[in-house]
């Protein structure tokens, strides 16, 4: 899609408005060429000497109230055409953030977030100055140009004015020959722009490990290589860019040449008069402000393209989740969550994550996930909340494919804690009440009592007012977790999606959040039909322990399921891990001899010390998904 | 008063960029008066062709195209110069913007986290990328038309005091009267252009807040109200710009009514001096002229005034961002090298809010060598006490000395280099595998992180991607497991062979079997080392030499696990709700 038309159709909208806007300031123009006939005709009437003192006021009152016209209707017109310009910025970032909250996190992986940001920063303005600085400039140039280019066809001999504005006339072909040259290279410095957006951005969200490290330095010299990047292409850029602007002028000064030498002709052959020929003169003069104005435009225009084609390919991005045609929008969310041979893989990626799943939970039950680093426990995730799409029919609900229901429908039905506990910047109590339009206290408080983080709360300097800061950076990592899991109760939601949820918290804590979690589940009838469905990922068995189903998953596959019970006599991955957490085998001995060994100085890392994943008992290796049956 | 000495703030963090560049402005200089001469040569030109070749009684064609092809060289010149000094303009311009942002940056990046804390990364990042941008156009854009038009001005005001010095002067009245206006309106118009700019900060910030929490938005749903207060500041920000257009329209339009008024007063006392014979005709005549010339530069000149404004707030706000000192001030002391690390608090007390202590009166010292492990409840100050010793805050009282010399004297280099540490939260950028775990540092060899890797277990998942080390991971890794970046932080910590390693929180989201791999290579590392660990599983800090027990910010109790269990303290409370599970289950 062609950017131009992000512009075209935003005039189209408002057309009274710019063409009103237009009139006005064509009108200035054409009032302040007014200005110049009436000193003019003081000066003719004085020196036929037969003005009076009345003409002279006459001739005064007549320039204030032209000036005063041509001020005010260039002021209505530029009022006019600034506002739907930064309307339209407006406009367009608004449009910006609206596609963004539709693309799901496939698109974000590709993107980084300085580099959006800078998108809606600096492309935006640009196309802003395109319809404001653009319009205005254009328009009086052009109203300009054809007024005064009629004053010289009416007034002096057409074939002089034929000459003098024939350089003019390669001023199209340079926009040919420069135009696509001067696009492409302000496409790239708007990338170079974008680049160091994406490296101030990670510097700055970054800084503790960047300071941890002490590798300010690391940054700076990446920074700086896209700091120079930017100067290089600038710079190319501004060469273009300089070179039309300069080569304008100089047709216009060409012109000038011919009016002199075939004028000069021309008057000495006595073809014109000496008046006229003088005339001439004046008006190639008065060309030259507009042409330079519209040479400007041009620049404009052609820095513009290239942003305008950005955002144009940004909001034509077509969301990879969004809802199926006719999907069932009033239904209420609930029922059994049934899981039928679910087999994904990431888009782009070459092997499967999940390899057929199948299970099922009915409401009021809880299931608990669990498995070693990189199984596939949060991906399942996702595909429950439709961060990705399962493929079709493989996740059910209520006994309906997941992909039917409308989003609106799907995420209001599931709360989530995410493994990643994303607070805002915000106070506490916004953050707990985030599914809400105004958080409510009372039951921000409730749900934070549950999640044991009423306490600490009160601790903070300003209650449930303190302001957590960006991603909660000012609370400790127990707090923000707990404020996670606060935020996920007050939603309350039929479907609760527990993402490793108590990585950060002490076991006092942990046990107390699991006994409320459970007594609440209890006491809000764990009836077969009405009650919650529960999913709890986690690496600590205590917080699965008391599920009513729990699966092990190892690279992709359920390799285990049932009860604690069942589990640990079948003396798996389970039994194993379970025994690992409580210490049950390994005592107090065992890791005494380690104390002899080598330190670890990557300088002289002996080869016969290295780790070999064979050397590990098997229930821990690893193997590559592409090497399984 | 206080507007004086913010001026004189922006001026002086400009001065010192401009410098170098003397030459290349003075040079500009020159070739912007040469291009204004011969811009005004051309009514001369003409003058001479009219008088002494067109009407003289018979007219010299020759000499006519002669003179023709002298100005159309002259013009070809004049193009010539004016290319150059754009591009000269361009490249001071660029060149100091280029500076002033990687000194801006570098700057910022030794900012402390307290600073980090108050701003949010949209506001610094519109400071670095758009405010640095505004600054362009004063160079280029400013600066050129200015001297051009103040040159073609001077120009004028001297032929028109040549023709009548009393009349020009009273021409001239005008320009005391606009400098005026201008400085009126200046106040004006730099607040309402520092308001518009402040908000899109906001606006920034917001949107790349949520950029980060797209996800969780979109898992709560709240797509639409994220939407409409995207668009509360998107609106708020229109109306300061919307506010700033007016108001420089005001401006603008105030002087152009002002110069209308001088020709229609011009016109009428002129005139009226003709006629009572006081003021020649021709003298009317030529100024009248003249007048309109007049007025252009300063319209002109005034219309430039916006990126003036907009380039000054621009120059404040960096200048404000260059003023923020690091309240953590970089030691210079020399520190006894080999680092034996040695660790000792004594008295050590924080505030991150001024009256609201996080840790009181913490003591506690380390031996070269030990291992310590830090327990309690979540909040109690553990990650703080490790911002202690990394310097990442300040201690409000007391002292933190590693080898007996006061973490504030040591020069930071060393500092980080002797205390490495994995935080609680992981931090991992845009970039190959390989370039993450050895932090961008292309002097270490892809064998030390492959090492690193191993030694962690990192290595076997990295092996199954695709392109291995050389995957190409997206913003915060987000294409990895949560225990993947994990691993991937410490692998990088091991690179860096600090002495004295510090892990909070570093396993938690590893499964046991990943923890055992990773607690028998911190073993391995460690020996010799001083480590410090914090963990929720007792079963990761029984083994270490000594467990602090950390409540409410004071150390409750220490010694070694079988020490505290002796004790009827915190630590055996915790321990039984830890066996007490055992037994639950
Ligand atoms: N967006 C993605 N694109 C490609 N691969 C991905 C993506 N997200 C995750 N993966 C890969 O899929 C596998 C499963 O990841 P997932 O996050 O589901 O693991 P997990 O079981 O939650 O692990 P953890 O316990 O560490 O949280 C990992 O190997 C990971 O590298
Ligand atoms: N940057 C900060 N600004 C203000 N307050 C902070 C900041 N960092 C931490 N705090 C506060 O200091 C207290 C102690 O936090 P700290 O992170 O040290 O706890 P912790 O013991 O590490 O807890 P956890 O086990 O949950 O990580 C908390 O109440 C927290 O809210
Ligand atoms: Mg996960
Ligand atoms: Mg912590």
């Amino acid at each position: 899609m062609s950017g131009l038309r992000i512009v075209t159709v935003h005039c189209l909208q408002n057309p009274s408005s710019y063409i009103t806007g237009i009139l006005f300031i064509a009108a200035s123009c054409v009032l302040a060429t007014w200005i110049p006939r009436l000193l003019g005709q003081v000066t003719d009437s004085l020196r036929y000497g037969h003005a009076g003192e009345g003409d002279i006021a006459g001739f005064a009152r007549m320039i204030v109230a032209v000036g005063a016209g041509r001020v005010i209707a260039g002021w209505a017109g530029r009022f006019l055409t600034h506002m739907k310009g930064r309307e339209l910025t407006y406009t367009l970032r608004r449009e910006l953030f609206a596609k963004w909250s539709t693309l799901s996190p496939s698109y974000y992986h590709t993107k980084s977030s300085g580099e959006l940001i800078s998108h809606a920063l600096s492309d935006v303005d640009i196309v802003g100055d395109l319809v404001t600085l653009g319009l205005n400039m254009s328009v009086t140039g052009i109203a300009t140009l054809i007024g005064t280019f009629w004053q010289m066809v009416v007034h002096v001999d057409w074939k002089l004015s034929v000459a003098s504005v024939g350089p003019l006339l390669f001023i199209p072909v340079l926009v040919r020959r420069l135009g696509p040259a001067i696009r492409s290279q302000s496409h790239r410095a708007q990338e170079a722009l974008d680049a160091m957006s994406q490296v101030t951005g990670e510097a700055v969200w970054g800084v503790r490990a960047v300071k941890a490290f002490g590798q300010e330095a690391v940054f700076n010299s990446r920074f700086e290589q896209r700091a120079e990047a930017i100067f290089e292409e600038k710079m190319r850029f501004a060469r273009l860019s300089a070179l039309f602007s300069s080569l304008v002028p100089l047709m216009v000064n060409i012109g000038f040449v011919f009016i002199l030498g075939y004028g000069g002709f021309l008057v000495a052959t006595k073809a014109i008069s000496l008046g006229d020929f003088v005339a001439f003169t004046l008006y190639a003069v008065l060309l030259r402000l507009p042409l330079e104005q519209l040479s400007n435009v041009i620049n404009i225009v052609q820095r513009a393209v290239p942003s305008l084609d950005r955002l144009a390919t940004l909001l034509s991005v077509e969301p990879e989740i969004r809802n199926r045609p006719g999907a069932l929008t009033g239904q209420v969310f609930h029922g059994d969550l049934l899981v039928d041979r679910l087999t994904f893989r990431y888009p782009g990626s070459d092997h499967d994550v999940l390899h057929d799943l199948s299970f099922s939970v009915r409401p009021g039950q809880t299931l608990g996930i669990i498995g070693a680093v990189g199984s596939g426990k949060s991906t399942l995730a996702d595909l429950l909340i439709r961060l990705y799409d399962p493929p079709s029919g493989s996740i059910r609900i209520g006994g309906r494919d997941i992909l039917d229901y409308s989003l609106a429908t799907l995420r209001k039905g599931v709360a989530c804690v995410p493994q990643e506990g994303f607070l805002f910047s915000g106070t506490v109590l916004e953050n707990i009440g985030f599914s809400d339009e105004e958080p409510d206290e009372a039951r921000a408080e409730r749900c934070a009592v549950i999640a044991v983080v009423h306490e600490s709360i009160l601790q903070l300097p300003e209650g449930y007012d303190t302001e957590v800061g960006e991603r909660g950076a000012r609370l400790s990592g127990g707090q923000k977790q707990r404020l996670a899991i606060a935020r996920m109760l007050y939603k309350d939601a039929p479907f609760q999606l527990l993402d490793d949820p108590l990585s950060a918290v002490d076991l006092t804590t942990e046990r107390r959040i699991l006994d409320n979690l459970r007594t609440l589940k209890a006491s809000s009838g764990g009836g077969a039909s009405s009650g919650k469905i529960t999913i709890i990922i986690s690496h600590r068995l205590s917080a699965v322990q008391h599920a009513d189903e729990i699966l092990v998953l190892q690279e992709g596959r359920i390799v285990e399921r049932g009860s604690h019970e069942t589990l640990l006599d079948s003396e798996g991955y389970y039994a194993f891990q379970w025994s690992l957490q409580n210490n049950l085998f390994s005592g107090d001995d065992g890791k005494e001899g380690n104390d002899d060994d080598k330190a670890y100085f990557p300088k002289d890392f002996p080869d016969n010390e290295r780790q070999e994943p064979d050397a590990l008992p098997a229930v821990f290796q690893v193997v590559c998904p592409e090497d399984l049956p | 008063m206080k507007d004086t000495l913010s001026q004189k703030g922006w001026v002086s963090t400009l001065f010192p960029y401009t410098k170098p560049h003397w030459r290349g402005f003075s040079l500009a200089f020159i070739l912007i008066v040469v291009v204004v001469l011969i811009d005004l040569a051309q009514p001369l030109l003409v003058r001479e062709v009219i008088d002494r070749y067109i009407s003289s009684s018979n007219p010299d064609i020759r000499a006519i195209l002669r003179i023709s092809s002298v100005y159309l060289v002259i013009v070809l010149l004049s193009f010539g110069v004016a290319w150059y000094q754009e591009i000269l303009l361009q490249r001071i311009g660029l060149m100091i913007v280029r500076s002033i942002r990687i000194d801006l940056f570098r700057h910022i990046q030794s900012l402390s986290l307290r600073y980090f804390d108050r701003y949010n990364p949209g506001r610094i990042l519109t400071n670095v990328v758009s405010d640095a941008e505004a600054l362009n156009n004063f160079f280029t854009q400013f600066l050129a038309y200015m001297i051009r038009s103040l040159f073609t001005l001077g120009f004028i005001m001297i032929f028109m005091a040549r023709l009548d010095l009393k009349m020009a002067m009273y021409c001239f009245l005008l320009v005391p009267v606009i400098v005026v206006t201008v400085i009126q309106f200046q106040r004006i118009l730099q607040a309402a252009n520092a308001e518009a700019r402040r908000r899109l900060g906001l606006l920034i910030g917001f949107l790349s807040e949520n950029l980060g929490g797209m996800s969780v938005v979109q898992m709560f749903h709240q797509e639409t109200r994220q939407s409409r207060r995207f668009d509360a500041r998107n609106k708020a920000y229109l109306a300061a710009s919307l506010s700033e257009n007016r108001r420089f329209m005001f401006f603008f339009n105030v002087t152009e009514t002002l110069a209308d008024l001088t020709v229609a007063a011009l016109v009428w006392f002129g005139g009226q001096g003709v006629i009572h014979g006081t003021v020649s005709f021709g003298v009317l005549y030529a100024f009248i002229g003249y007048i309109r010339r007049f007025f252009q530069p300063i319209s002109i000149i005034l219309m430039q005034m916006n990126i003036l404004q907009a380039s000054i707030v621009a120059f404040r706000r960096i200048g404000r961002t260059f003023a923020e000192m690091p309240d953590i001030a970089e030691g210079c002391c020399r520190v006894p090298e080999p680092v034996s690390g040695a660790i000792r608090f004594e008295g050590v007390s924080l505030e991150y809010t001024p009256g609201y202590p996080v840790l009181h009166d913490i003591d506690l010292s380390v031996f070269p060598g030990d291992k310590i492990g830090f327990v309690g409840a979540t909040g109690a100050g553990k990650s703080s006490v490790m911002n202690l010793l990394t310097r990442f805050y300040d201690v409000t009282t007391g002292v933190v000395s590693i080898d007996g010399v006061n973490i504030r004297d040591w020069p930071f280099e060393a500092l980080r280099r002797t205390v490495g540490i994995v935080q609680q939260d992981v931090t991992l950028f845009a970039g190959t595998i390989l370039d993450n775990v050895r932090f961008f540092r292309t002097d270490i060899t892809a064998v030390r992180v492959r090492e690193a890797c191993l030694l962690v277990g990192a290595d076997s998942f990295i092996q199954c991607l695709p392109k291995g080390y050389d995957t190409v991971l997206s913003e915060r890794a987000s294409t990895l497991s949560a225990g993947e970046r994990q691993l991937l932080s410490l692998a990088r910590v091991l690179i860096f062979d600090p002495r004295i390693l510090i892990l909070d929180e570093a396993t938690s989201s590893l499964d046991s079997g990943a923890e055992e791999i990773l607690q028998e290579a911190i073993h391995k590392v460690s020996a010799g080392r001083t480590l410090l660990v914090i963990a929720h599983r007792l079963s990761t800090v029984r083994e270490m030499d000594r467990i602090v027990v950390l409540e409410n910010g004071r150390i409750v109790e220490s010694g070694t696990h079988a020490e505290l269990l002796g004790r009827q303290g915190s630590y055996r409370r915790l321990y039984h709700a830890w066996s007490e599970q055992d037994k639950a289950a």
